[in-house]
């Protein structure tokens, strides 16, 4: 009686013993569950902060709020260096024009250097 | 995570830059010297150039006399510097020398004074009343009396 090759003869020829698992499985296993617990512990705050800086339209806004921000407090910044300079300078003219006023004035009102 | 602190470094980045860059350019410079302080007036009372070089000029001519009594205010305050120390080493004071120190000193002062008013009145002759009451604002807050008494 002619034998009749079974189909999954080929396969089973095929068949090698399976590979053993790589080292590096647990550790990843491991580094998974710990950054799963992390996304677990973390607060509904930053989660949606999170969400909120994700859209680019926010980010977008965001930076730009900053930079005008940043501008504002030079400007202001500048105002108030101008006011000092003001004086100073009317200070110095004076000095300039008036030789007698350098002498009232006190030690932090050096004589300036006269052109 | 890394999303948000990419986004948040943007903007502490972009503001700190956006400060110290408008700082840097519109910072006031400071300097002493005669140029400076009429480059100074002429941008802060927006004079026109005919007027600048009215200004200027002024300033420049009565400068030569500016500095004369200059050297006598040095002088006489390293004169009464001297008459102090002798005073504290010798432990007298000369009254005639010390009244001769004061009338000088006041001659001196008096005509300071009246150098200075007249440049402050003819600077002022060449302005418009606005510029005027603005320059003499400006010159305010530094007179220990008001500058009024100056120009009367």
């Amino acid at each position: 009686m002619p034998s009749s090759r079974d189909p999954l003869d080929p396969l089973l020829e095929q068949w090698r013993d399976a590979p053993p698992p790589a080292g590096s499985v647990a550790p990843e296993v491991w580094r998974r569950i710990a950054a799963a617990k992390i996304r677990k512990e973390r607060p509904d705050w930053l989660v949606q902060l999170e969400a909120v800086f994700a859209r680019p339209s926010f980010a977008f806004v965001f930076v730009t709020a900053c930079v005008l921000l940043g501008l504002f407090l030079a400007e202001a910044r500048v105002s108030r260096l101008q006011a000092e300079r003001n004086v100073q300078m009317a200070r110095q003219y004076l000095r300039l024009i008036d030789p007698s006023f350098a002498g009232t004035q006190p030690d932090g009102a050096a004589a300036a250097p006269r052109s | 995570m890394k999303r948000l602190l990419m986004v948040l470094l943007a903007g502490a980045a972009g503001g700190v830059s956006a400060y110290f860059g408008w700082l840097g350019v519109n910072r006031p410079v400071q300097s002493g010297d005669l140029a400076a302080q009429l480059a100074w007036i002429q941008d802060d009372l927006q004079l026109t150039p005919a007027q600048f070089a009215r200004i200027k000029a002024l300033h420049e001519q009565s400068s030569p006399r500016l500095l004369a009594l200059e050297t006598e205010v040095v002088r006489l305050r390293e004169e009464l510097t001297a008459f102090e120390r002798g005073r504290l080493v010798t432990g007298q004071v000369d009254f005639l020398e010390f009244a001769r120190f004061v009338d000088q000193r006041r001659t001196v002062d008096q005509a300071c004074t009246e150098s200075t008013r007249e440049l402050i009145l003819a600077a002022s002759a060449v302005m418009t009343p606005e510029q005027k009451t603005r320059y003499l604002a400006l010159l305010e807050p530094v007179r220990h009396g008001p500058l009024a008494q100056v120009l009367n």
